[in-house]
């Protein structure tokens, strides 16, 4: 177990910015999830502090020692990768062991340790079996076996589950992290797929433009994001605009709405522009009779879309504060159909607001 | 939910078995025409070299005579000897640089490729005029010994040894498994040794049988420098003794086939991603 310290990286590839001033901590033991879209910079670090690639300024610290000066065999960082990294000439035993010949273990502490590493990722009864021979799952399973082998200090993850379907990717991601809680290794996973990010990390580091635009758990991204981009990235969100009408009770309109923001961080002066974020999930629907106006504090939608998500319901809807999905269950949206009429309350409490 | 299958009457499955097995008259046609293209001429060859023996003792005389002769036993050496030469030389030569290539200098590519095919248009004589000032300069004690033609061959079998290794290295992800040993603790000596080179045995075998057979039958460089290569000698001997001669170029296609059958055989033991590649 080792902490990681990510000090003012920067890289860039000729004109392209890769990194810019990264800088993030990890605990000792901790799962660290960099969550971002493509090109944000994630893998790009996950590789710097692997070895295999350097930053043009910027520390890495390993246990508070800078490793930026060792090469990526001296680091003593176990990696799986998003391709299939096994190797072909070697079964799975021996892609396990390869870690511990190369330092040299005596062939009965290696078989040992392969057979202990692949029973842990439920791959005991594979240990002659080529990659050729094994699914895609079973091959990261070694994969991470393989990396474990070593003792690494740290364990790092580059979107190795990318490669397989939705059903596999769920199991594994589950073992992953019960067998790095098992071990309490120091964990990085990059990933882009926020879902996988929020169900197995300790903290999250939402990536964009190259740096982390927010750090926390996982429950503090997803209701609690400070910045747009977090809050478009991470799960699903309604924006609303709304322009601030008083600061005393924290009051915005938005269309005919006058909502009252919780968020103590609230500070915006009175006329400014906000943007008020609020999840589906906090959107509730009453259904109208005909003709019946809403009642106070809620507004009238129309039901422009209906997306069946299985337990629920996602429905759109237009409303005089602009666009609006609603996660209703789909018991309830067995009476809804497109251009019904119904009555639309958000949540209040759970509604965020950054300044635009 | 239990599948149920109904047996296709005997009768009926025959019928359906003879018509796929069946090929169409073209394809038989063509497959005839190439053998008789490929086959009459050995038939010939081998017909040829049983001939003119009344009086000698033996059916095979021809070849029992090609191979008591003691110059056809030391041109073949030399020949093999040269061959095994060349191979050492280009894999020592050409696998850590196109590794290198692949790995750390992608961009050198296309530059490799226009290199490697430049043996192919420069004629073999125009080779030599240009190599053996230079070759004589650089070693006059190398010059006169039969060694210097595998530096000469090295150069011969370039484009076959690249393209092989070249596309043995395209079949595997050589980045991801170099990192991956890499991060194991692996040096780049010890990755290329235990993780690449056993993921290119196809690829290396195939490059270096063809760099044995451009060695073993390269003519016109082995007859300007003056040795008496297997080559050479079967030129020499061709052009004295017609039967002799023939018997010789039996022997040759012998070995060529031996050679490629050795690849077949060693090919399908590859455990490899080249292996695989190949097979597919």
């Amino acid at each position: 177990m080792a902490t990681v310290e990510l000090r003012g990286l920067r890289r860039t590839f000729g004109s392209v910015v890769a990194l810019d001033h990264l800088d993030l901590d990890v605990n000792s033991g901790e799962f660290v999830a960099l969550l971002g879209p493509s090109r944000c910079g994630n893998t790009t670090a996950l590789r710097i502090v692997a070895g295999f690639e350097w930053p043009d300024s910027g520390e890495v610290l390993v246990d508070g020692h800078d490793v930026l000066g060792r090469p990526a065999n001296k680091r003593n960082m176990g990696m799986v990768f998003q391709a299939y990294s096994l190797f072909p000439n070697m079964t799975a035993q021996q892609n396990v062991e390869f870690g511990l010949r190369v330092r040299k273990e005596s062939r009965e502490a290696r078989a040992k340790r392969a057979s202990e590493l692949l029973e842990l990722v439920g791959l005991a009864s594979a240990m002659t079996r080529y990659p050729r021979q094994m699914s895609g799952g079973q091959q990261q399973r070694v994969a991470l076996a393989r990396s474990l082998a070593i003792q690494p200090s740290v364990l790092l993850l580059d979107e190795p589950l990318s490669a397989l379907d939705a059903k596999v990717r769920v199991q594994l991601r589950e073992e992953v992290r019960r067998i790095q809680q098992e071990l309490g290794i120091t964990t990085l996973y990059v990933t882009h797929d926020q879902e996988e990010a929020l169900s197995i990390s300790d903290r999250v580091a939402v990536m964009s433009e190259r740096r982390v635009e927010q750090l926390g758990t996982p429950a503090q991204i997803y209701s609690g994001p400070r910045t747009a981009f977090v809050a478009n990235f991470v799960g699903t969100m309604n924006k609303l605009e709304g322009t601030v009408v008083s600061t005393l009770d924290r009051t915005v309109r938005c269309g005919p709405l006058l909502l009252n923001i919780p968020d103590p961080s609230f500070n915006h002066a009175v006329g400014e522009n906000v943007e008020l974020f609020l999840r589906p999930e906090d959107v509730s629907l009453e259904m109208l009779s005909n003709g019946d106006a809403p009642a106070p504090g809620l507004i009238e939608g129309r039901v422009t879309s209906l997306t069946f998500l299985g337990p629920v319901t996602r429905v759109g809807l237009a409303t005089d504060c602009g666009p609006l999905l609603a996660d209703v269950s789909s018991a309830v949206a067995l009476n809804l159909s497109a251009d019904t009429v119904v009555a639309v309350k958000l949540d209040s409490a759970s509604l965020r607001s950054i300044a635009t | 939910m239990a599948q149920v299958t109904i047996p296709a009457p005997s009768a009926a499955r025959h019928r359906i078995r003879r018509a796929q097995n069946k090929a169409p008259l073209s394809n038989v046609l063509l497959l005839g025409f190439g053998a008789i293209f490929f086959l009459l001429p050995i038939y010939s060859i081998v017909q040829f070299s049983l001939q003119g023996t009344a009086g000698t003792g033996g059916l095979f005389h021809w070849y029992q005579t090609v191979f008591d002769d003691p110059v056809f036993r030391s041109s073949f050496w030399l020949s093999v000897q040269i061959a095994l030469e060349t191979v050492a030389a280009s894999l020592i030569l050409m696998v850590p640089t196109v590794f290198w290539v692949h790995l750390r200098l992608p961009g050198l590519r296309p530059v490799m490729d226009l290199v490697s095919v430049i043996p192919f248009v420069v004629p073999p004589i125009v080779l030599i005029v240009g190599l053996a000032p230079f070759l004589k300069d650089f070693s006059s004690w190398l010059f006169v010994r039969p060694e210097v033609l595998s530096l000469v061959y090295v150069v011969f079998a370039l484009p076959f040894m690249y393209r092989a290794l070249d596309a043995g290295l395209r079949a595997i992800d050589l980045k991801t498994l170099t990192e991956a040993a890499q991060s194991l603790g692996a040096s780049i000596p010890r990755t290329l040794f235990r993780v690449v080179l056993p993921n290119l045995r196809a690829a290396i075998i195939g490059g270096s049988l063809l760099t044995v057979a451009i060695a073993m039958g390269e003519f016109t460089v082995a007859s300007l420098m003056g040795f008496t290569t297997f080559a050479v000698y079967t030129y020499q001997i061709g052009v004295s003794t017609a039967y002799e001669g023939v018997a010789l170029s039996f022997i040759s296609f012998l070995l060529v086939w031996g050679a490629m059958l050795a690849l077949y055989l060693l090919g399908r033991g590859g455990s490899g991603a080249a292996a695989v590649a190949i097979k597919e």
